[in-house]
């Protein structure tokens, strides 16, 4: 390995060897870190700086941050986490990387339903009123509504 | 089952309505390559999978396609919010909205609407992932095209968002076609489909 390859190792993942023939081989992801912080992570659409590889190179700025974008970002790293583990299911320490985050999930969606109203019907349980009906809907927006 | 969550995977926030983007941004919602003839090949390829992996990934990944497929909806929506038809003339949109008027319709940008004939389910291992590894080629370069051809940040900014799941997706379709190549018979990898032969 030369010396760009080493200190970019996180971007270079394993082929069998020897690999058969007539087969399509992707690298194996070596390990899930390092990681972006979750905010950064859901601007760029990756968790994973070794596979963040944007068009032109031009990237995101991170988004304002509000309860919803709070919510958006850790259910995107537990989402990012979960297609990680469909094929490292053994990696322990991703394992418990997704588990801090499924925790965390569960106190921003709250902290979001306080402040903004239901996404789940399970949301709603104790609320004065069938508050599901409530802007706004996700795929309305117009300056005037601010945020 | 499927449950709604009420929000976006990632916010869909356009300042400036303009119906000429909307015009080609469509193709990802009902185009060949489009959101949700990702979700139907993925969520249907799902059921002859017989590795644990492979139904995780197929099902995971077939459920953010259709939570990208409502991110472009809310991008088409917001692009032809409170049009004239001065602006629909203009912008070229007067052939789909004579049909959809500012509804949302799944259709390529050429105008063909959305069919199951630009996805395939094989049944077979191999064929089935090596679609799903060109599938998302394909999407990532369809952003790239809008890319090019758009220059309004608002809506920039969710297409890279979404060209960077393609990205993430073929790696993970990669690995998982190598987790079900490691499974097969080494010396032969093509001797028998395990989806299909006992």
């Amino acid at each position: 390995m030369n010396k760009t390859l080493r200190e970019n190792a996180y971007r270079y993942g394993n082929l069998p060897d020897p690999a058969p023939l007539a087969a399509a081989y992707v690298p194996m992801q070596k390990s899930s870190e390092p990681t972006y912080e979750s905010e950064k992570a859901l601007a760029r659409g990756t968790l994973f700086p070794g596979l963040d590889l944007p068009f032109m190179n031009l990237v995101n700025d991170e988004l304002a941050s509000t309860p919803l974008t709070e919510m958006m970002a850790i259910d995107f790293v537990t989402d990012e986490m979960e297609l990680y583990l469909d094929t490292h299911a053994d990696d322990d320490e991703a394992f418990a990387l997704y588990q801090t985050f499924l925790a965390l999930k569960q106190e921003a969606r709250e902290r979001y339903v306080r402040r903004c109203g239901a996404v789940r019907q399970e949301d709603m349980l104790g609320m004065q009123e069938f508050a599901w009906l409530k802007d706004p809907w996700p795929w309305d927006y117009s300056p005037r509504m601010g945020g | 089952m499927f449950v709604y969550e009420k929000k976006l995977q990632y916010p869909v926030k356009i300042k400036n309505p303009n119906p000429a983007l909307a015009k080609f941004i469509i193709s990802q919602y009902g185009g060949p390559d489009g959101e949700l003839g990702a979700s139907m090949r993925y969520l249907s390829q799902r059921y002859s999978m017989p590795y644990a992996e492979l139904k995780g990934l197929l099902t995971d990944i077939g459920t953010e396609e259709l939570g990208h497929l409502e991110m472009v909806a809310a991008v088409i929506h917001q692009l032809t919010r409170e049009m004239t038809p001065e602006e629909i003339k203009r912008a070229g949109l007067d052939t789909y909205f004579v049909d959809h008027t500012a509804g949302v319709y799944p259709t390529a940008a050429s105008g063909f609407p959305w069919t199951a004939a630009s996805l395939q389910v094989k049944g077979d291992v191999i064929a089935d992932l090596n679609e799903d590894l060109a599938a998302e080629q394909k999407a990532r370069v369809t952003y790239d095209n809008i890319l090019r051809l758009s220059d309004d940040p608002d809506v920039n900014n969710v297409m890279r968002y979404l060209r960077e799941r393609e990205v993430v997706h073929y790696q993970r379709f990669g690995e998982g076609l190598r987790l079900a190549m490691e499974k097969m018979d080494q010396r032969n990898i093509y001797a028998i489909n395990p989806a299909f032969d006992r």
